[in-house]
């Protein structure tokens, strides 16, 4: 028996569904029409933030939502894969606007879109040349000695290098979101790289970089068919108009990838895919080795269960690596790699647990 | 699955997974993975190839190809790359703060 359908229906409940059916259809077909169109899009990234230091692409982001109420001041890494606006996705469904509500100074290194300018940047330049700089900018707009790093997906790659291999870095605590360190256990992302299919040149365009599109593709191939069942759930709740505003801010994100600079994605297949260097808790950056364990921060290593793209077993090894064995704790978050920006679940567990965990770690108002 | 779906929504998502499941078991699979390597290599011989016979016509015709105004692309980038280091190190000596040691 179809659970919608209660056994008895009484002539006033029978109207009231007509009706409710009826409303939904209108509304079904206007949001449709819109969709199609194009319009009403929503504003993705729409927290109100100033730009605090700039260099080459890179931005260094300061939000202005809310009081300023604990330090030291929260800056986000964002990766070099994707866009930073999932961490901030639309006003009342944004990491961003949850943690500046609740008192913290957040920034947001944002590495703009690479261009045949950004083709030569490698890994020392965003560890040792773009990260000090801008997090030297964070300290002197916030007024505070120590930061609150805090790194999504490769961004937290970056984020532990810097902290692991810069003696003032500063850094009080230290978040990992969705950070690989076992690149053996990425799975089909990375396997074609891995296993020396493909040369990192092969995917290399014109322009120095790794066109975005082939970075969509690999993501795109991850689960080829969802889009079917992402477009009919989108088709049955056309109707609501929160959920058609949280499917398009989702589905222009997927599909906005930026190039890959052209350096940085060989040093990133040659050291980290095929020799998984950072499983050896040490990784040459720079003429020296940057030893993961020489952290100083406090560790939060937060990865999510059903995480295809970061999946768990590529995140473990951080609680061995990074840091000091005595300060590392580990977050475990129901949901997927967009856990940590966007969802019910992000809302409901990650946005309050990452908060409470910086709030824990920060200076209490005075 | 939610008990609130439709029929017709429950029918689809089951027919996705069916689907679904074997072509994710297919794109992990070693066939799959020879099978892209292969695609891009002949991708970029046809598109090399292509692109060297159609530079050869338009140099007969002393007209430059795309390659031609690549490389220039390329050697202005380079310049331009080369004048914001200079701008970088100049803003670097101006900043008042010791630049940070690494370990």
């Amino acid at each position: 028996m179809n659970p919608r359908i209660p056994s008895t229906l009484n002539p006033g409940d029978l109207l009231q569904r007509v009706n409710r059916d009826v409303e939904r259809s209108v509304l079904r077909a206007r949001n449709g029409i819109r969709y199609v169109r194009g319009t009403h899009r929503p504003t993705l990234g729409a927290t109100p933030k100033d730009v605090v230091w700039k260099s080459g692409k890179a931005e260094l982001w300061r939000y202005k939502h809310g009081d300023r109420r604990y330090g030291p001041p929260v800056v986000i890494v964002h990766s070099l894969v994707s866009r930073s606006y999932i961490l901030d996705l639309r006003p009342g469904n944004s990491t961003v606007e949850y943690l500046t509500a609740a008192g913290l100074d957040v920034f947001m290194l944002d590495w703009g879109v690479p261009d045949e300018l950004d083709a030569d940047n490698d890994l020392e330049r965003y560890v040792d040349v773009y990260l000090p700089r801008a997090l030297a900018a964070a300290r002197r707009a916030s007024g505070h000695d120590e930061v609150t790093l805090a790194g999504y997906c490769l961004g937290g790659v970056l984020a532990a290098l810097y902290a692991a291999g810069h003696q003032d870095a500063g850094v009080r605590n230290l978040i990992l979101m969705a950070t690989p360190v076992d690149f053996n256990e990425m799975g089909a992302m990375v396997a074609l790289l891995r296993e020396g299919r493909l040369n990192p040149d092969e995917m290399i365009d014109q322009t120095g970089n790794v066109p975005a599109d082939a970075l969509y593709s690999g993501f795109y191939m991850l689960a080829p068919t969802t889009e079917v069942a992402q477009k009919a759930t989108l088709l049955e709740n056309l109707w609501n108009d929160e959920f058609v505003e949280g499917f398009q801010a989702m589905a222009t994100w997927s599909r906005d990838h930026v190039p890959f600079p052209g350096a940085a994605f060989r040093q990133l297949v040659e050291l980290l895919v095929r020799q998984n260097v950072l499983m050896t808790g040490s990784m040459p950056l720079g003429g020296r080795a940057v030893d993961l364990a020489a952290v100083k921060a406090n560790v939060l290593n937060a990865m999510a269960d059903r995480d295809n793209v970061v999946p768990p077993p590529a995140v473990e090894p951080v609680m061995q690596l990074v840091g000091d064995p005595t300060r590392r704790e580990e977050l475990r978050l129901p949901g997927g790699h967009v856990t940590f920006g966007t969802g019910r679940s992000a809302f409901k567990h990650t946005m309050p647990k990452l908060t409470g965990w910086i709030i824990d770690h920060s200076d209490t108002p005075s | 699955m939610p008990a609130d779906q439709p029929l017709w929504l429950r029918a689809v998502l089951r027919l996705e997974r069916t689907i679904g499941e074997p072509i994710e078991s297919a794109v992990r699979s070693d066939t799959y993975f020879d099978l892209v390597s292969t695609t891009t290599r002949v991708r970029r011989k046809v598109i090399g190839t292509a692109e060297g016979v159609s530079r050869r016509c338009l140099h007969l015709l002393n007209l430059p190809a795309g390659s031609d105004i690549q490389s220039m692309r390329q050697q202005l980038t380079r310049m331009e790359r080369r004048l914001n280091q200079l701008s970088d190190e100049v803003s670097e000596m101006d900043e008042t703060e010791p630049p940070t040691r690494v370990r």
